[in-house]
C-alpha cells in the first residue's frame, strides 16, 4: 500500500496582484516519477518551491513526508528541508569553490556550525562526497573549481549536492532548460536512473511535451496558476497526447486572448467552466 | 511675387518660435543648478581669499630655496630606530586595518539589503558606518592617547574605528551584488542562516573584500602619519618631535621614508590585487585517481602550492603585525573604569577662550581650503583625464601617457606632501590646498577618463559625420554625455577634501584643524567636543550635499 509524501490541498499563492496558484491539489507516493508540465509562468516553480518550504502559501495545506510545511519554523523547516533535494534550473553552485566543497554543502543540514574549505568538513562526508562525484561520472573534475565545468558537468555536480543531503525526495526546476541537447539527455537519464536505484520520489518541472512524455510516469499539467492535467504517461494513444499539447503547450498571448473571450461568454455561467478549450486544440 | 515672397518665410519663423515648447527644468533640478553656480563662485572666492595666484606660487618657490640653503641636508634616524619604527607603524596600521574588517563583516551583514534581518536593524548599521567615517581619525585618536596613555592601542583602535566607515559600506555592497543563486541552494539543502552566509555569500564576496581591505590598509599607511601628531607612536611621531624641535633635516628624512613606504605599500597592495583577480581562476586539470579512496588524497597542483604558501606567509605578516605592536592586552580591561571621568572631559562642548566668530571663521576657512582645492584639481583632472581617455586622446601614446601621470600622481601621500610643502615654503593654507588639489588630480582624472570612455560612441561617429574637428566632437558630443558623472565625481571630491583639509590644520595647513590641535594639547577638552559637533555637522551636510546632486544630475 503506497503511502503519499507529497499532499497539497487547495493551495493558493498570490504576489502582490496576480496569483500564480490557484486551488491547486495534488497528492505524490513514494516512489513516483511526476513531471510538472506547463509554459513558463505558468505556476510550476511556484508549485516545487513551496514543497521545500522556499515559499508560504497565501492559502491552503501542503504536507511533504508528513509535515505541515507552511507550519514549520527554523531547525524543524531546516531538518525538512534536508530530506528534500532541490535541483535548480541555473545549477546554483558557487563558482570559486572547488567541484567537491560544492558537493559537500549538500551536507550542510546535518552539520552544525559554518562550514569553509574542505578541511572544515569530516573526512567521512568527504568520502561519500568524492562517492557521489564517481555516481554522476564526474570524479576526476572534484578539485577543480565549479566554474571551469561545462553547464551538464555543473548540474551533474548540482545533482551530487543534491544526493549529498540523502533525500527521500528529489526536486528538480527545470533542470534542463539551460543545457544543450545532449547534456540534457545525460542529465535526464541520470536522474532517472538514480531516483530507481534510490527508490527516491522525484518531481520535476518541464515545458517540453514530448521530453515529458518519454520520461516521466504520471504527467501533471500546469496553466495560469490551476492545474489542468493529470495523467499516468503509460498506454496514452496519439488524441491524449494531442489534448496534453492543446491543455499545457499553448502560447501564453493566445492563451490570454482565448481566455478573456470565455470569461466575457460565461460571465453568467459558472467560473469553473472558463477552464477547457482543450477541445478546440485536440482536434 | 519677388515681393511678398518673404512675408511667408517670416511668418513661418515667427510661428515656430511661438509654437516651439517652453524649455521648463524641474524645480529641484534649478535649486540643484544654482547651487552648483554657487559652489563654483564659492570656489573662486576662496580661491581668493586664501591667496593662491601665481606671484606666490612663485614667492613660495623662492620660499623653499631658502628654506634649503639653511637647512642644508636632509639626516635619517639610527638604521635600527628606523627599522624598529618602520615596524611599528606598518603593524599599528596592518592591526587597525584587520581590526576594521572584522568588525565590519557583522555591520555589512546588517546594513546589506538582502541579508538583513530588518529595517531596524538596516538603520542601526547605517548610522554606524556613516558615523565612524564622520568621525576623524585624528580625534578618536585623541581621545584614546588619553584613555590608554602609552603603547599602540590608541593608534590601532583609531584607526580601525574609523575604517568601519568605509570598509563595511564597500562589504555590504559587494554583499548586494551577489548570485543569489547559490545562497538559495544552501536554504534549500537545509542550510542555516549563518551556513547560508558562509558556503553561500562568503565564497562569493571574498575577492571584492580583500581588495577593499587592501585599498583601506593603503588609506591608514597614508594617514598615521598624522596620528604621530596627537601621540601615537611610529614614524609620525618622530617626524613631529622633530619638526616641533626644528630638526627640519630629521623631519624631512622621516617624510622621505615615509613616502617610500607608502609607494611600496601601494605596488604590493596593487600586485596582489592584481594576483587575485587574474590567478583566482588557475585551475589544475582533471584528477588520476579512479577510485574514490585515492581521490581522496588532494594533489599538489601548482595552484594548490601557490594559495597556500601565501596563505601562510599572509598569515604570519598579520600575526607579525599584531605582535609588533606589542600590544597591553590588560588595558582592554581596565579602560572601562577610567572612561566616565574622560567622557566627562570632553563634556559640555564650549569655545572655550575662544568665541564663536572665530571658531566659525575657522570652520569657513577649512571649506574654502577644501573647496579651492577641488576647484583647482578639476581644471586639472578635466584636461588631463580627457587626454587619458581612449575616445578623446589624439594617439594612443598621448593616452598612455597620461593614464601613466594618473597612477603616478596616485601614488603620492597627499599628507605627507602637504606637510612636506608647508614645511620648506612656510605658507600654510596655501600649501595645503595645493598639496590636496594635487593628490586629487589621480584619482578624480582616473575616474573622469572612465567616464568619457563609457560614453555612447554613437552621438560622438555622428559629429564627426556631420564634418566637425576633433575639438568640436568633444565638445558636442563626448563632455555633455560624460557631464553627470564628473559632478557626481566633483562632489565625491569635495566630500573628501572637507575630511582631509581638517586633518591638514593639524600639520599646519590652516583651518578648524589647528584649533583642534591646540584644544588637546591644551587640554581643553569641551572645546574639541565644540570641533568635533562643526566637523560632524560640516561633513554630514556635504555628504547629503553630494547624494542629491549625484541623484538630481544622474
Amino acid at each position: 500500500m503506497p503511502s503519499p509524501v507529497i499532499e497539497v490541498r487547495d493551495l493558493d499563492k498570490r504576489f502582490d496582484r496576480t496569483l500564480a496558484l490557484q486551488g491547486v491539489e495534488l497528492t505524490i507516493d513514494r516512489g513516483e516519477i511526476v513531471v510538472l508540465l506547463g509554459l513558463s509562468g505558468s505556476g510550476k516553480s511556484t508549485l516545487l518551491r513551496h514543497l521545500d518550504g522556499l515559499e508560504t502559501p497565501t492559502s491552503g495545506s501542503v504536507r511533504v513526508l508528513g509535515e505541515e510545511v507552511p507550519r514549520l519554523r527554523g531547525r524543524r523547516l531546516r531538518a525538512l528541508r534536508g530530506r528534500v533535494g532541490f535541483v535548480f534550473q541555473q545549477f546554483e553552485l558557487v563558482p570559486s569553490l572547488t567541484v567537491l566543497e560544492n558537493v559537500l554543502t549538500g551536507s550542510l543540514a546535518r552539520l552544525r556550525g559554518p562550514r569553509l574549505g574542505l578541511w572544515s568538513y569530516p573526512r567521512r562526508l568527504k568520502l561519500a562526497a568524492l562517492g557521489h562525484l564517481d555516481r554522476v561520472g564526474l570524479l576526476d573534475r572534484a578539485y577543480q573549481r565549479a566554474d571551469t565545468l561545462s553547464g551538464g558537468q555543473q548540474q551533474r555536480v548540482a545533482i551530487a549536492r543534491a544526493l549529498m543531503q540523502e533525500p527521500e525526495i528529489l526536486l528538480a526546476d527545470e533542470p534542463v532548460a539551460s543545457l544543450d541537447p545532449e547534456s540534457s539527455e545525460q542529465v535526464m537519464a541520470l536522474i532517472r536512473e538514480i531516483a530507481m536505484d534510490a527508490g527516491l520520489t522525484v518531481v520535476c518541472s518541464l515545458h517540453q511535451v514530448d521530453l515529458a512524455l518519454a520520461w516521466g510516469d504520471r504527467i501533471v499539467g500546469l496553466r495560469g496558476g490551476r492545474l489542468v492535467l493529470d495523467t499516468p504517461t503509460e498506454g496514452l494513444g496519439k488524441a491524449e497526447v494531442m489534448e496534453i499539447y492543446g491543455r499545457v503547450a499553448t502560447a501564453t498571448a493566445e492563451l490570454e486572448a482565448i481566455e478573456t473571450e470565455l470569461a466575457d461568454a460565461s460571465s453568467e455561467a459558472s467560473p469553473e467552466r472558463a477552464e477547457p478549450l482543450a477541445e478546440g486544440a485536440g482536434r | 511675387m519677388t515681393a511678398l515672397a518673404p512675408a511667408p518665410h517670416a511668418a513661418t519663423a515667427a510661428s515656430v518660435a511661438e509654437r516651439a515648447p517652453k524649455h521648463r527644468p524641474s524645480p529641484e533640478r534649478i535649486a540643484a543648478g544654482l547651487t552648483l553656480a554657487a559652489l563654483v563662485v564659492a570656489s573662486l572666492f576662496a580661491l581668493n581669499s586664501l591667496g593662491i595666484s601665481l606671484p606666490s606660487m612663485l614667492e613660495s618657490w623662492s620660499n623653499a630655496e631658502r628654506f634649503f640653503t639653511r637647512v642644508g641636508s636632509i639626516s635619517f634616524p639610527e638604521p635600527l630606530e628606523l627599522v624598529q619604527l618602520t615596524a611599528l607603524t606598518l603593524g599599528i596600521v596592518v592591526t587597525g586595518t584587520l581590526f576594521a574588517a572584522i568588525c565590519s563583516v557583522p555591520i555589512a551583514y546588517l546594513a546589506a539589503s538582502n541579508t538583513t534581518p530588518g529595517p531596524g536593524w538596516r538603520a542601526a548599521a547605517r548610522f554606524i558606518t556613516v558615523f565612524t567615517r564622520a568621525l576623524p581619525d585624528v580625534v578618536l585618536a585623541m581621545v584614546f592617547v588619553l584613555l590608554f596613555s602609552l603603547g599602540s592601542l590608541p593608534g590601532i583602535l583609531a584607526i580601525g574605528i574609523h575604517s568601519i566607515g568605509m570598509i563595511s559600506k564597500l562589504f555590504a555592497d559587494a554583499i548586494e551584488q551577489i548570485d543569489e543563486g547559490p545562497r538559495r541552494a544552501v536554504r534549500a539543502a537545509g542550510g542555516s542562516k549563518l551556513q547560508e552566509f558562509t558556503s553561500g555569500i562568503l565564497p562569493q564576496v571574498l575577492p571584492s573584500w580583500v581588495a577593499t581591505v587592501l585599498h583601506r590598509n593603503d588609506i591608514n599607511l597614508r594617514g598615521s602619519v598624522v596620528l604621530g601628531y596627537v601621540g601615537v607612536a611610529g614614524l609620525g611621531l618622530e617626524m613631529s618631535h622633530a619638526f616641533k624641535s626644528l630638526n627640519y633635516s630629521l623631519g624631512l628624512g622621516v617624510a622621505i621614508v615615509m613616502f617610500a613606504l607608502c609607494v611600496l605599500m601601494e605596488i604590493i597592495s596593487s600586485a596582489v590585487r592584481r594576483a587575485m583577480l587574474h590567478g583566482g581562476r588557475a585551475s589544475g586539470g582533471p584528477l588520476a585517481a579512479t577510485t574514490v579512496e585515492a581521490a581522496a588524497r588532494r594533489p599538489w597542483t601548482g595552484s594548490r602550492v601557490r594559495t597556500t604558501v601565501w596563505g601562510w606567509v599572509t598569515a604570519a605578516l598579520l600575526i607579525g603585525a599584531i605582535a609588533v605592536c606589542n600590544i597591553q592586552w590588560g588595558d582592554l580591561v581596565t579602560v572601562w573604569a577610567k572612561i566616565p571621568p574622560v567622557a566627562a572631559q570632553f563634556w559640555p562642548p564650549s569655545f572655550g577662550a575662544y568665541d564663536w566668530t572665530r571658531m566659525s571663521g575657522a570652520m569657513l576657512e577649512t571649506i574654502a581650503i577644501a573647496l579651492a582645492a577641488a576647484v583647482l584639481t578639476l581644471l586639472a583632472s578635466i584636461v588631463i583625464g580627457s587626454f587619458a581617455a581612449r575616445n578623446v586622446a589624439p594617439n594612443p601614446g598621448t593616452r598612455a601617457g597620461a593614464r601613466f601621470l594618473l597612477v603616478g600622481i596616485r601614488g603620492v601621500p597627499e599628507v605627507i606632501l602637504a606637510i612636506v610643502l608647508i614645511v620648506i615654503t612656510g605658507l600654510g593654507a596655501q600649501a595645503g590646498t595645493l598639496a590636496l588639489a594635487f593628490g586629487g588630480i589621480g584619482l578624480a582624472g582616473k575616474l573622469i577618463a572612465d567616464s568619457l570612455e563609457e560614453v555612447k560612441g554613437g552621438p560622438e561617429r555622428a559629429i564627426t559625420a556631420t564634418g566637425a574637428s576633433r575639438f568640436q566632437r568633444y565638445a558636442a558630443a563626448t563632455l555633455p554625455q560624460g557631464a553627470p558623472a564628473i559632478i557626481g565625481h566633483s562632489f565625491y571630491l569635495l566630500d573628501t577634501n572637507i575630511r582631509a583639509a581638517t586633518i591638514l590644520g593639524i600639520v599646519g595647513g590652516g583651518g578648524i584643524g589647528y584649533y583642534l590641535l591646540n584644544a588637546g594639547q591644551g587640554s581643553n577638552y569641551g572645546v574639541v567636543t565644540a570641533i568635533v559637533l562643526m566637523i560632524l555637522v560640516t561633513v554630514l551636510a556635504v555628504e547629503g550635499l553630494a547624494m542629491w546632486m549625484r541623484r538630481v544630475f544622474r
